[in-house]
């Protein structure tokens, strides 16, 4: 087989990578084990929540407090900005418009009742909680609870009561999980006979927080229609994975990339390289009964770190890049992986691959290594995506960064015209 | 303050399996007593070993007493409490380089103390057992089984309490009250009511295992203990059917477990200086695993969800005493029997035993002999029934491994499932709660909340959710409407203090087994709870932080645990002595 661009991992990263790679007119081949954090998110776009363990209100302008070799500070400002831009205009071209401000982060209310710092919203969960706030579960799901929820928010000094709505009669009675009942909601039957004992229970509150299930192959269209049906403002906090945001926006990539001709091979992970020199010749990966070999002339890793399972953490404090075994720096014994406190901070989540300005890995004296490969998203090291809250603008920043390094093509030309119509960040 | 409690004809120290053994045996005979435990039943060595109901074939070679002692007890548990047994037998493993004359020791052992063996040629183990080495020799079956000690002493206490004994947690012995050579009182601490309190007895049993000789210090009687620290790993899936050990001296990391979900590799023997030291390093972990993988090689690469320490009760006789009492030996050749001490005629205090020595497998019959000699000194004249009377539960035959999923397959309850690792259900969370459990810990030590394999991702604040509703509109601020018992034991400073504080306690000690896919889980977590959620853990006193740091100066950076740290909460409701009284 032969690709122009292998992209490998299909997580935050790799997903804008290709994407935007394939808008830019280059062939690109996406491969990846299996799902990554769309699915384990909160369905936010992170850019930088907190410095330091304290929350940050302008995420662009404390971009400049963080640690050296952030791969913000590798990418630059108008990468950050260039990669939230694109995906504004493609959610929203996918029907996923998403609130926000780069310049401001705002809150997003979870199931736990807190309030995430995080900056673009989708739609659904953009609303405020002002007045008096229903939360509100559909009876039967067991993700949600609307006490524990209610309880955090009072807390907070919001006037928060707990609801329990009854769901319409389906095929789901003894088991269903988020994503059934998402996809309930996707039909507009479902949703009329939800309509009506949703607004019940959410008599005379002024804003209803529900789990983050309203729809998921119709864009916001399902939690739109609910609303107007409701006569209230519905607000869906984040739930535990999968994300149902996370789902819908997986989707929408994956549609688009489809619509651009972007080969999809998912659940084959990427094994190995061939070299030569200091360049990738070709991507090993797992098939059906052999090891599959892909020649290409780039090679984009958005295989995550070890969260993502980009990178092994070994019994010894070592740790291997899983695709192309390149160095990433170790520990001193695996105690020292993990923090003492488990909701702390974990050194481990920081580990990565370290790259050059453009994002090619390089050894200890910081001279890339392979010419032709390019590292982005949650793989890069000297960032903790869930600390700092940051896994979304790394991944979009690094994706624009690579994107604009080798869309550097006469092609790159016929990709423009190839991008979605859609509004600017509002 | 101190006011007195309650009078009862024996006072039982200590709340394991041979506490509550006794208890049970008094109760049997007539006799009304007195449990006391500093935190919650098994919270020492008897919730802190690999769960094997020995048949006495790993003592058959060099301790014979044990052994017989180990087959005789195998058969009565069996039919006493059949519902705390997983009956899954037992393989001994002879690997190329051990010593076939070690194996004949063991087939002659064996026969000499009443333990059936079958011999089993290399293919008719790997029918049994597929995973073991492929190289291995032969194999020795013999009945060894597995048994879950907390549902063991939950059943027998449950039997002494039906018969009118107490059980009284979370009340450390703080002293005792002697009047020249017998002991008229004991003081204890009622932790949940925050008092000290004096119970009258006429008689004391000291049954505090690893922890005897600091009873016998408040009695004012010299009783050397031996701390044997054992350190044991958690792998997430069983990997075996039934027991297996090695065939060879009894050493590190030669038994591999079994046990509902998962599966248990044991053990170090390391003398250390206090039984609350549990401890684990990393390479006690590693040792673990590189032992336990030549009996079954997957083990090398297999997933490890804990590890954890216990200590052995080892009784040091008067006439080894004064030796080394020095940390840092193996402690395997002290003797597993256990032994009755008699203060009277030992140390001339009347009115007080100690059962000291022997193991989970014997309980009842270490109970049976300290109670006999205690019931002839007190003129009680019923015998011991204790190994013909059923314990409550035991008409549901064995426990079956399939059993949780037979049970949700044949409720239907997959939507019910609030842990899906351990097939928890909403309703045995909803009973646990409405039966007067408050806290996420006491949670997982009655229904394994929390222990499978994805370490509380998800059942967690599921969990923590039922508990908020349950405790209604005010207890979710943390204050007002919750019961008096939840207010004194539980979190202050809102709904979440709670979960994040149960989550710290399942952090304690995970760090020596995390890496690989363990690693990546951990991490995971992190991104639910910290990522989506944004937990910060703020509401954790600085000091559980700071206890769980690594200690520096060991080299190896082993975060310092202690017995019973991982208690805050309350226990089955049993809040504090002033409950049922009057």
């Amino acid at each position: 087989m032969r690709a122009d661009v292998v992209v490998v991992g299909a997580g935050p990263a790799g997903l804008a990578s290709a994407t935007r790679l394939a808008e830019a007119g280059r062939e690109v081949l996406l491969l990846a084990r299996g799902n990554g954090f769309t699915h384990w998110g909160p369905g936010a776009v992170d850019v930088l929540g907190r410095v330091g363990g304290e929350p940050v209100d302008r995420p662009l302008a404390a971009i400049d407090r963080l640690g050296e070799g952030h791969p913000y500070h590798l990418v630059g400002h108008d990468a950050v900005r260039d990669g939230l831009d694109w995906f504004a205009r493609f959610a929203a071209g996918a029907g996923l418009t998403h609130a926000g401000d780069p310049e401001r982060n705002r809150s997003q209310v979870t199931a736990f009742g807190t309030l995430r710092p995080t900056c673009l919203l989708p739609e659904p969960a953009a609303g405020a909680l002002q007045g008096r706030v229903a939360v509100v579960n559909f009876a039967g799901f067991r993700d949600f609870s609307p006490a524990l929820c209610a309880a955090r928010l009072r807390e907070a000094g919001i006037d928060a009561t707990p609801a329990s709505a009854p769901l319409p009669a389906w095929d789901h009675d003894l088991y269903f999980t988020g994503v059934e009942l998402a996809r309930a909601i996707d039909d507009a039957g479902f949703r009329s006979r939800l309509a009506p004992r949703l607004a019940r229970v959410a008599a005379g509150a002024d804003v209803v927080v529900v789990p983050a299930v309203l729809g998921m192959n119709r864009g916001h269209e399902p939690w739109a229609d609910l609303q107007a049906q409701v006569g209230v403002p519905l607000v869906e906090a984040a739930t535990a994975p999968p994300s149902i945001p996370g789902l819908r926006l997986f989707a929408a990539y994956r549609a688009r990339l489809e619509a651009l001709g972007v080969r999809w091979q998912f659940g084959f992970p990427a094994v190995g390289v061939e070299r030569d020199g200091d360049r990738v010749t070709a991507v090993h990966s797992e098939g059906a009964s052999r090891v599959l070999s892909t020649r290409c002339q780039e090679l984009v890793l958005a295989t995550g770190g070890v969260a993502g399972n980009g990178i092994e953490a070994n019994r010894d404090g070592s740790l291997t890049e899983r695709v192309a075994g390149l160095p990433v720096e170790g520990f001193d014994g695996r105690l020292a992986y993990l923090g003492g406190r488990f909701l702390g901070e974990h050194p481990l989540a920081a580990a990565g691959v370290r790259v050059d300005a453009e994002l090619r890995p390089v050894g200890p004296d910081g001279e890339p290594l392979l010419a032709n490969v390019r590292c982005v998203g949650g793989l890069l090291a000297a960032h903790d995506p869930t600390t700092e809250g940051s896994r979304e603008g790394v991944a979009l920043a690094t994706a624009a960064r690579v994107a604009a390094l080798l869309a550097a093509t006469p092609s790159a030309l016929r990709g423009a015209s190839l991008e979605p119509p859609g509004p600017p960040v509002r | 303050m101190n006011r007195s409690l309650m009078e009862t004809d024996v006072v039982v120290v200590g709340g394991g399996v041979t506490g509550v053994a006794v208890l049970r045996d008094l109760a049997l005979r007539g006799v009304h007593a007195v449990l006391v435990e500093r935190f919650d039943l098994g919270t020492g060595t008897s919730g802190r070993w690999h769960g094997l109901l020995h048949s006495g074939a790993r003592y058959a070679v060099r301790d014979q007493e044990s052994a017989r002692e180990c087959i005789e007890e195998n058969t009565t548990l069996r039919r006493i409490a059949p519902h705390t047994i997983e009956d899954i037998g037992g393989l001994f493993v002879l690997l190329p380089g051990d010593d076939d004359a070690y194996a004949a020791q063991f087939v002659a052992g064996c026969a000499a103390s009443g333990i059936p063996t079958e011999e089993l040629s290399q293919a008719a183990a790997h029918r049994r057992e597929p995973l073991l080495a492929p190289d291995l020799k032969l194999a020795f079956a013999v009945p060894d089984g597995g048994i879950d000690s907390w549902s063991l002493m939950r059943s027998m206490a449950a039997d002494a309490e039906a018969r009118g004994c107490r059980v009284l947690v979370r009340h450390p012995l703080v002293g005792m009250e002697r009047d020249g050579d017998r002991i008229t009182a004991v003081r204890v601490h009622d932790v949940v009511a925050g008092e000290d309190r004096t119970i009258g007895c006429q008689w004391v049993v000291n049954a505090a295992g690893a922890w005897a000789g600091e009873v016998g210090r408040m009695a004012g009687v010299p009783i050397t203990m031996i701390a044997g620290k054992g350190v044991m790993v958690v792998m997430a899936s069983r990997y075996v059917r039934g027991v297996v050990n090695a065939c060879r001296k009894p050493a590190d990391g030669d038994i591999i477990v079994p046990q509902h979900e998962v599966a248990i590799l044991g053990t170090t023997s390391e003398q250390v200086d206090s039984p609350d030291d549990i401890s684990v390093a990393p390479a006690d972990v590693d040792r673990m695993i590189d032992m336990c993988a030549q009996l079954v090689p997957a083990i090398a690469s297999g997933r490890v969800l804990r590890a954890f320490a216990g200590s052995r009760p080892l009784y040091k006789a008067e006439a080894a005493a004064g030796g080394d009492g020095q940390g840092g030996g193996d402690t395997r050749e002290v003797s597993r029997t256990f032994t009755v001490l008699d203060h009277a005629s030992r140390d001339g205090l009347d009115n007080m035993f100690s059962i000291v020595g022997g193991k989970l497998t014997t309980c009842r019959q270490m109970a049976e002999a300290v109670v006999d000699r205690l019931a002839e000194r007190m003129g009680v004249t019923a015998p011991c029934t204790t190994a013909t009377e059923l314990l409550p539960g035991a008409d549901h035959g064995t426990h079956k491994v399939a059993g949780p999923l037979a049970r949700v397959e044949r409720d239907q309850a997959y939507g019910e499932l609030i842990c899906e690792c351990e097939l928890v259900t909403r309703s045995q969370v909803g009973d646990a709660i409405a039966g007067g459990l408050t806290e996420l810990e006491d949670l997982r030590r009655k229904l394994r909340v929390g222990y499978g394999p994805c370490q509380a991702a998800f059942c967690a604040w599921r969990a923590a959710g039922m508990l908020v509703e349950a405790q209604g509109d005010g207890a979710a601020t943390g204050a007002a409407g919750a019961t008096e018992a939840a207010a004194a034991a539980g979190p202050a400073g809102g709904p979440l203090v709670g979960l994040e504080r149960f989550l710290e306690e399942r952090w304690r000690g995970q760090r020596p087994t995390i890496w690989g896919d363990q690693a990546r889980q951990a991490l995971l977590n992190h991104a639910i709870y910290r990522g989506i959620f944004d937990l910060q853990g703020l509401g954790i006193p600085d000091e559980a932080a700071a206890a769980n740091q690594p200690r520096t100066e060991d080299g190896d950076g082993d975060p310092t645990r202690r017995v019973g740290q991982e208690l805050v909460g309350d226990t089955e409701g049993r809040t504090s002595s002033r409950a049922g009284e009057g």
